[in-house]
């Protein structure tokens, strides 16, 4: 029987290529991935972290100009008093769930095809938390006070008032931030380990030594460090759950109709996994291009996300569905106003973005050619950034523009600031990004290596 | 791994002592049935017991559905040598056409909305009416069953058409289906939850609420295949196919979604304690107020989450047939407890209040339930014998 | 690198030997382990299945350090929010109990998590022993492939069966394709 022979290798059902494609040997995983590391970057890297850097510097000068005039630069206005600072950090935050779905959830799922693009989603995990808690940091409107949120006595004797949902907020993202940061860190210790021991300058091998902190690669050590990772995963994974189900609380619990409705919490992560599977796909198109990766990320990993993003979407549009029919069915009217006036009030046309974007575009993905088509991949992924950021901005704004009280009903602008707080943190976001594809090895390659043909052993001693 | 596997014929042949067990059951549960009837009919109690156990039943069949359809749509290997325990439990699907037709008969006894006079004085229930109305609700129940029936035939036949053919692109085809099927799964459970159990109390509303039922039944699921597939071994057949790497795996999955039974359960809880808004908290208050339901909310958060995510965390209880069967027998214990919970309060809203009927309608339809599924496994093998990713299940350990 | 070679004698740490394969070292184990061998090692580039057996080692304690951890972290985020929200700052919100424990379930989850992540980290650290500033074997020029493609078993001269004679041979029977002492 010949496809038993080959059971742990190829896919019987489809006999598809293996996850890495050009057979490459332990060693060229090695040299292609370690590659950007140590060759000068090309120009086009350059050139992104050049604008990038411009980006990051609005992003400063705009945090500048905030503590210098204060938060009425914004459009933020009553009723509309959480504007779009709330609306990035959702957004952001969201982006960041897809980094810890990848390596822990698709690893507890013994999803294989996730080896090639963990390290990077990780990264994209940390650097969009970074850029997430920026914005509550800089919305509460005295930013010298931000200890006040963590639990120390202050001068005033006062502590957090932990029945608010903010201060879970708080708990939630810094810790996600923290475990991810733990999370990425241990998966890349034997790569930096790697990069240790090709390093050909005193100033790489120390500093690449101090962070790969000895590993010699002993399988006394993997025995733990297998263990660990595990764990890490089972812990990062109701973590995801969590914290974007405690970034809905943040409005669930509120009594503010568009707000409070029970389905939030997990509609809320199903929505985030579906944004940031689209970002990693737009930060992977364009990776694999400039450092060469194509063999490492190919089409079977582009149509694996491809479907969980129809998955995610078709969830997110599911809710959407039940969230309007409950409304209705509540028979409670101010509920059903909410809705109505998401759908034809003046905010209609950010409601329709967010359904065409979220739950129309991705239903091309119900088709193999659309899924394994780089240019649609690209683009689809770009309408998914931009719908999602909409769904923040329809559940934030349009919810808050016409409360209970009509005599306070107002239209939101927003101002130039605005923008430039949005863009300044894909500055920050991008930044990040191309600094560490340059210094950190991108793809996880001891996983990878795991993963080839050759890791794997037939015959076994007893 | 370089060799295949070979599986023996006695292996994956249902145990002779099986053979008698669906007329055993099928006696057992006609008696109960006939026996709830005779003691309970025309009365509310008898209505409420039947529609209970109904939906204990019915949501461990979908949960099998659920299986099956996930199967395919992961792709996965490590679960074809317990699949086809999962598709017998799905095919009992098409009976509970004929098991809904008491509750259909009792509906005036079980939803409020259906009364006319009700309905003149309560204008929120006039409101609901282009929803909440007998003609609409049968519609829809209609819809529910045809899917549920389409999807769990289909998705039979196909595999054992492999069974014979052997054709991979069976699974390929099962592969690409299965997205749709999960598509209407999802929508055919939400909404069949809102009709049969939230309409009980037809003010209340929560959006979660199908997502609350849907997690109930994938527990119930892994904990059913774990018990179903440790009494095939105990009787000698699976002994090799089914290995200890199988039940941790699925001990796993259960205790993951006892976790995401609490976690949905919490979060529609907390939700509604903190907004606090008389509309919806009443729900809650009913299941609270009194101190017999105060215990009964009290033990249902306890067992079905507390207890089994500290007795299912550690590894070695995974992949012990005593420990695993106590896990299993317990959550399939506390789903009904879950049910129970969530119908019962709108009859006996002072007091809990066991019945009889409870019981005999539980054994009664499941007594059927298990009749289907044992007959159903006496007309194929154990496993899907020449399913493609059959030798990667067999090979299976946990990393 | 004939410099780097030192002859075995009292300032060696022990033998290295590399083989061509995760296969051939995994067999290889199994015959080191046979042997009766104590302290010695494998070196791989990724972590290979099975080798765990073939080397005959237990299972890894570090869920211990996360299952410990965990539950502490999730029991002083439960008591640090009641005792704030109950005894040293109580403040009345929204009408709310001062002990409203509903409120206080995602922070001691999250709390939870943090000392479970913390005791997987911690738990690799100490019982992997690391980190470390150096480590003899780093003293082979060779040993430098371990993390890109070369698989590596070593011995150490403090293993009572271990002889500077016969052991580099015995490692060259069971199809070791080079062996070299390391110095200590």
């Amino acid at each position: 029987m010949a496809h038993a022979a080959v059971v742990a290798d190829i896919d019987p059902v489809a006999g598809r290529a293996p996850l890495i494609e050009g057979d490459p040997s332990f060693h060229d995983i090695t040299e292609v991935v370690s590659a950007p590391m140590e060759w000068k970057p090309p120009l086009g890297w350059y050139i992104f972290l050049g604008v990038s850097l411009c980006f990051l510097g609005l992003f400063g000068f705009s945090i500048g100009w905030l503590f210098w005039e204060g938060t009425g630069i914004w459009g933020n206005n009553i009723p509309v008093a959480w504007a779009w600072p709330i609306v990035n950090f959702v957004f952001w935050v969201g982006i960041g769930h897809a980094g810890t779905l990848i390596s822990a959830v698709l690893f507890l799922f013994r999803q294989k095809w996730r080896t090639s693009i963990n390290r990077t989603a990780e990264a994209m995990t940390i650097f969009a938390v970074m850029c997430a808690l920026v914005f509550p940091g800089i919305h509460i409107g005295r930013p010298w006070l931000p200890y006040w949120m963590f639990p120390i006595p202050n001068q005033m004797d006062m502590w957090p008032q932990f029945r608010s949902p903010l201060m879970w907020d708080v708990f939630a993202v810094s810790i996600y931030g923290t475990v991810s940061l733990l999370f990425w860190y241990i998966g890349l210790v034997p790569d930096l380990a790697t990069a240790r021991d090709r390093a050909t300058t005193r100033t790489r091998q120390v500093i690449y030594g101090i962070f790969a902190l000895g590993w010699r690669g002993s399988f006394r050590q993997w025995l733990h460090y297998e263990k660990a990772y595990l764990l890490l995963a089972g812990l990062a994974t109701p973590l995801v759950l969590s914290v974007h189900s405690v970034v809905s609380f943040d409005f669930a619990t509120a009594q503010l109709p568009g707000w409070h409705t029970t389905i939030f919490p997990p509609y809320f992560v199903a929505g985030a996994i579906f944004s940031g599977l689209a970002m990693v796909i737009t930060l992977m198109v364009i990776c694999r291009v400039i450092f060469k990766l194509e063999h490492v990320i190919n089409m079977l990993h582009f149509d694996r996300m491809a479907r969980l993003i129809l998955l995610t979407g078709s969830l997110v549009g599911l809710a959407y569905s039940l969230e309007f029919f409950i409304a209705w069915y509540s028979g409670t009217e101010v509920e059903l106003f909410a809705f109505l006036n998401r759908a034809r009030g003046p905010f209609a046309w950010a409601y329709w973005i967010m359904v065409t974007c979220n739950v129309v575009v991705p239903q091309v993905f119900w088709f193999k050619k659309a899924r394994t088509h780089i240019p649609t991949l690209f683009i689809a992924s770009i309408f998914i950034n931009i719908g999602m950021w909409f769904e923040r901005f329809v559940i934030v704004v349009t919810s808050l523009h016409r409360d209970f009280l009509p005599s306070s009903w107002d239209y939101f602008t927003p101002t130039f600031w605005d923008f430039a707080f949005f863009a300044g943190s894909f500055g920050l976001f991008f930044t990040m990004f191309t600094l560490f594809v340059r210094f950190m090895p991108m793809v996880a390659m001891a996983e990878v290596k795991s993963v080839l043909p050759q890791a794997h052993v037939h015959n076994r001693p007893e | 791994m370089e060799h295949e596997i070979s599986v023996s014929p006695e292996e994956i042949s249902l145990p002779e002592s099986w053979n008698k067990l669906p007329m055993i059951a099928g006696g057992v549960g006609l008696i109960s049935l006939i026996a709830s009837y005779m003691m309970g009919h025309g009365s509310q109690q008898f209505s409420f017991s039947y529609l209970t156990g109904f939906m204990y039943w019915l949501t461990l069949a979908l949960g099998g559905l659920f299986f099956v359809l996930l199967h395919y749509l992961a792709r996965s290997g490590w679960s074809v040598v317990v699949r086809r325990q999962a598709e017998h439990v799905m095919g009992t699907l098409p009976v509970f056409v004929l098991l809904f037709i008491p509750v259909a008969l009792g509906m005036h006894d079980l939803y409020h909305w259906t009364h006319a006079d009700a309905v003149a004085h309560d204008p929120l229930l006039q409101h609901k009416a282009p929803y909440l109305n007998e003609t609409f609700f049968f519609i829809r129940a209609a819809f529910f069953f045809a899917v549920w029936t389409m999807l769990s035939m289909y998705f039979r036949s196909q595999s054992a058409q492999q069974d014979k053919s052997g054709d991979p692109d069976i699974t390929q085809r099962l592969q690409t289906r299965s997205a749709p099927g999960m598509v209407l799964f999802a929508v055919t459970i939400m909404f069949a939850s809102f009709d049969w159990l939230m309409s009980l109390e037809p003010h209340w509303f929560s959006t979660i609420f199908g997502v609350y039922i849907f997690a109930g039944c994938v527990v119930s699921i892994f904990a059913f295949l774990i018990l179903l597939v440790l009494q095939l071994k105990g009787s000698g057949a699976l002994t090799h196919i089914v290995t200890w790497e199988h039940f941790h795996d699925l001990g796993k999955l259960l205790f993951g979604f006892v976790v995401f039974w609490a976690y949905i359960g919490f979060s529609q809880f907390m939700l509604i304690w903190y907004a606090n808004i008389p509309e919806e908290t009443f729900w809650f208050d009913m299941r609270w107020d009194d101190p017999t339901w105060r215990w009964t909310s009290i033990f249902l958060a306890a067992g079905h989450f507390v207890v089994p995510f500290f007795f299912l965390i550690t590894q070695w209880v995974k992949r012990q047939r005593l420990t695993l069967t106590l896990a299993a027998l317990w959550m399939l214990f506390m789903h009904y407890v879950d049910i129970y919970w969530l119908v019962m309060p709108t009859l006996h809203h002072e007091a809990f209040q066991l019945s009889v009927l409870d019981f005999t309608c539980w054994l009664g339809i499941g007594g059927l339930f298990l009749a289907v599924l044992f007959s159903l496994m006496q007309r194929s093998t154990l496993i899907p014998v020449k399913d493609p990713r059959l030798q990667e299940s067999l090979a299976f350990e946990n990393p | 690198m004939a410099d780097d070679k030192v002859t075995a004698g009292d300032g060696t740490f022990g033998v290295l030997a590399e083989f061509s394969s995760p296969e051939t070292l995994m067999h290889a184990c199994a015959k080191v382990r046979d042997k009766g061998f104590s302290i010695w090692d494998a070196h791989t580039p990724f972590p290979i299945h099975g080798l765990d057996k073939a080397m005959g080692l237990k299972r890894s304690w570090v869920s211990a350090f996360v299952l410990v951890m965990g539950l502490s972290g999730a029991v002083l985020g439960m008591i640090m929010q009641w005792w704030v929200a109950s005894k040293a700052y109580p403040l009345v919100i929204s009408g709310k109990p001062f002990f409203s424990w509903p409120a206080f379930i995602p922070i001691t989850f999250e709390c939870g998590v943090l000392g479970g992540a913390s005791g997987a980290v911690l738990g690799l650290l100490i019982m992997a022993r690391l980190p470390r500033h150096h480590h003899a074997l780093f003293n082979s020029e060779r040993f430098k492939k371990v993390t890109d493609d070369a698989f590596f078993i070593s011995i150490e001269a403090q293993d009572p069966q271990y002889d500077s004679a016969e052991t580099p041979r015995f490692l060259e029977e069971i199809g070791a394709t080079y062996v070299e002492p390391v110095a200590a």
